[in-house]
């Protein structure tokens, strides 16, 4: 197999190999890691992706009056 | 010991469990420019994102766990992790909404995951580890 991978984009089916491909993070403590994917042809990001990893969700405490 | 004043842990499981437990629910994504949060009652459409195979009312919630306890706390998290597929979305968006459809779209929370935009790509939402200290949702 020697066929040059594709990869879908907004342009159509392109090789990868054309593509830049950068990643980024963005760190939220406590609250969320995030991982953006861009993949650009000269200045335009022809794909991206994001992948966020929630590390906490949402709590609410609870109150209760003294009698 | 000595006595304590409390809401005991097993009505806070029970009020969670009234909202999650065997629900059908969906996660929606808001504009960064939209005024949308907890103090909303219900999903609706004022501000959500739109592009390419997003679907208004966003994505289906895989709800396989229930509400648990864990001493008075009380916690629930999607079993899945929350997908859209080779999406377009051009406009910043930063909040996720994931709300009953069971219980006439009553918004159960509300999660700020920072602005970004997608093109031709997935976003992929991780839900946090489910126990009583990191779960999506705690009552404590």
């Amino acid at each position: 197999m020697d066929d040059e991978p594709l990869i879908w984009t907004t342009k159509g089916n392109v090789p990868v190999s054309s593509l830049e491909y950068e990643t980024k993070w963005v760190i939220a403590p406590g609250d969320f890691v995030k991982l953006v994917e861009e993949y650009r042809l000269g200045d335009e990001v022809v794909r991206s992706n994001a992948h966020v990893l929630s590390l906490r969700g949402l709590g609410s405490n609870s109150l209760v009056a003294s009698l | 010991m000595s006595n304590t004043t409390g809401i005991s842990g097993a009505a806070k499981q029970a009020a969670l469990s009234a909202i999650v437990d065997g629900k059908t629910l969906k996660a929606a994504l808001f504009l960064a420019s939209a005024s949308r949060g907890p103090t909303d009652a219900t999903y609706t459409t004022t501000g959500e994102v739109s592009g390419t195979n997003y679907s208004a009312g966003g994505e289906s919630v895989t709800n396989g766990n229930t509400a648990a306890l864990s001493g008075t706390t009380a916690f629930w998290t999607p079993s899945a992790s929350i997908v859209y597929t080779n999406v377009t979305l051009s406009t910043p968006f930063d909040l996720v909404m994931i709300y009953s459809t069971t219980d006439s779209n009553r918004n159960i929370c509300t999660n700020n995951i920072g602005s970004q935009t997608i093109t031709a790509g997935t976003l992929t939402l991780t839900m946090p580890t489910n126990d009583s200290s990191t779960g999506l949702v705690r009552f404590a």
